[in-house]
């Protein structure tokens, strides 16, 4: 049998942490995107988009991820079109991002006083320049902190995408169990690697903070 | 109850059979109002007597559902952004809350929205907004943020915000009710300026000494229509309707 040292571990487990990484970054830019739009969409009070939006919002928030993952996995193969794990693992990831996403940023810009649109709109701005100069930057400093919380969660959330066979770092950590026989050593360093990946983005999102609101004095 | 003559045409503001409600309750019940360059307009009334309503209107703030409303011969069209830039252009509005931006300094605030509407380049925009905030008693504020301020310097930087607009008519919304009472004088003082500098100006008003004092016309609302309008000492001391009367006196108690 061959002996696996601990370094072999780690190695193996850290090449595989690339793809969680770079799942999470798909995750967040196609999430913050769609999420953004979703906003938009929603606060510009077009007919039917507001009922739209909350539809969707409420289909990824109340089924859970591994659902999605399965249904995007199967069903994007149902239509005839050629779906690696890749894929279907970042549309899942990006739409159930997005839906969170929107929600939040929808409270946030719900808690900008109604006054300072109202006030941008007597100036004759039109709707874009109400939310891009008056309400997108007062929202973003209160959003921060409920965002990059959120944003930890998905980190964590990509783990489910072993699921479909996708190798990021939690199937990397089953297959070299499979292997090694050390469960504990293995699972460990995977835990390990999700909190040197997820206590960073915690900390920059203080650091982003205390910035944001150090540029008011 | 138009007592006052009005020559149709050369008025800046002109409201007629004015109808607004929010679902089965109609606060406007036909208004008709026109305003000359110019004048001063003080509104008073009992609150939900739909004074404040009715200023919203003016500048589309609020969605009526019938009768119309023109600003310096432009109809205000709900459903048409581009009319709806182009005639709030004319009109300034002063909020009760202040409701400056927070998020920028007190030049910022002035500046911000004719560089964006009227395209006008920071270099001339900064220079504007220097003058106005000077003439609002504020010049050394430039680069204050609004949160360092009083709430009469605030509502003083509203005020420089809504004229950098430069607008045909200012609409003032209680703009000293949320201010303490030895800040108020600071504020009416600038509106008092603006009046005799010619400015028309629309205000719904609780300072009953003020509303006497400056304004040319005086507008009893009760109930959603224009109950009383007058000049203002008939008003005072002669007032037709038992409302207003009771209106009156119940401000002495």
């Amino acid at each position: 049998m061959v002996e696996f040292s601990v370094w072999d571990i780690f190695r193996n487990l850290l090449l595989a942490l690339r793809w969680t990484v770079v799942l999470s970054l798909i995750a967040f830019i196609g999430g913050g995107l769609v999420g953004l739009s979703l906003l938009i969409a929603r606060l510009s009070k077009k007919r039917g988009t507001e009922t739209f939006v909350a539809g969707y919002v409420q289909l990824f928030q109340g089924t859970p991820l591994l659902m999605q993952l399965f249904l995007a996995y199967f069903g994007i193969a149902l239509f005839g079109i050629n779906t690696s794990a890749w894929v279907a693992a970042s549309v899942a990831l990006t739409l159930y991002t997005s839906a969170f996403l929107t929600e939040i940023w929808r409270g946030c810009v719900a808690a900008i006083p109604k006054g300072q649109w109202e006030a941008a709109e007597s100036l004759a701005m039109n709707f874009g320049e109400q939310l891009r100069y008056i309400v997108l930057p007062q929202a973003v400093k209160i959003a921060i902190p409920p965002t990059v919380g959120f944003l930890v969660q998905v980190v964590k959330g990509t783990a489910l995408a072993s699921v479909i066979g996708f190798i990021e770092l939690t199937k990397a950590g089953t297959m070299i169990t499979n292997a090694t026989f050390k469960p504990f050593v293995v699972y460990s360093c995977v835990a390990l690697m999700y909190f040197a990946l997820c206590f960073p983005v915690s900390l920059y999102a203080k650091t982003l903070e205390r910035k944001i609101n150090a540029v008011r004095r | 109850m138009q007592s006052v003559a009005e020559a149709p045409g050369n008025s800046i503001v002109e409201i007629n059979q004015l109808r607004k409600s929010y679902g089965a309750n109609e606060v406007l019940k036909g208004i008709d109002l026109n305003v000359k360059p110019g004048e001063v307009i003080a509104i008073i009334g009992k609150s939900g007597s739909g004074k404040s309503t009715l200023l919203r209107c003016v500048n589309g703030l609020e969605v009526f559902q019938s009768g119309s409303l023109t600003v310096d011969g432009k109809p205000l069209l709900h459903d048409s952004p581009a009319a709806m830039r182009a005639l709030r252009q004319r009109v300034g509005m002063i909020f009760q809350s202040f409701n400056l931006f927070p998020h920028l300094t007190v030049g910022k605030n002035v500046m911000l929205a004719p560089a964006l509407v009227k395209s006008r380049d920071a270099k001339t925009g900064a220079e504007q907004a220097k003058k106005l905030l000077a003439r609002v008693g504020l010049a050394e504020k430039f680069d204050a943020w609004p949160d360092q301020l009083s709430g009469g310097q605030q509502q003083r930087v509203a005020i420089a915000r809504a004229l950098a607009m430069e607008p045909a008519v200012l609409l003032c919304d209680e703009i000293t009710s949320a201010l303490d009472p030895e800040l108020v004088g600071e504020v009416l003082r600038v509106v008092e300026s603006l009046a005799d500098e010619g400015m028309t100006l629309l205000m719904v008003t609780h300072e009953m000494s003020f509303a006497r004092k400056v304004s040319d016309r005086l507008i009893f609302m009760h109930q959603g229509r224009v109950h009383e309008m007058g000049p203002p000492n008939e008003l005072f001391s002669n007032p037709q309707t038992p409302e207003l009367k009771q209106f009156l006196s119940s401000l002495h108690d």
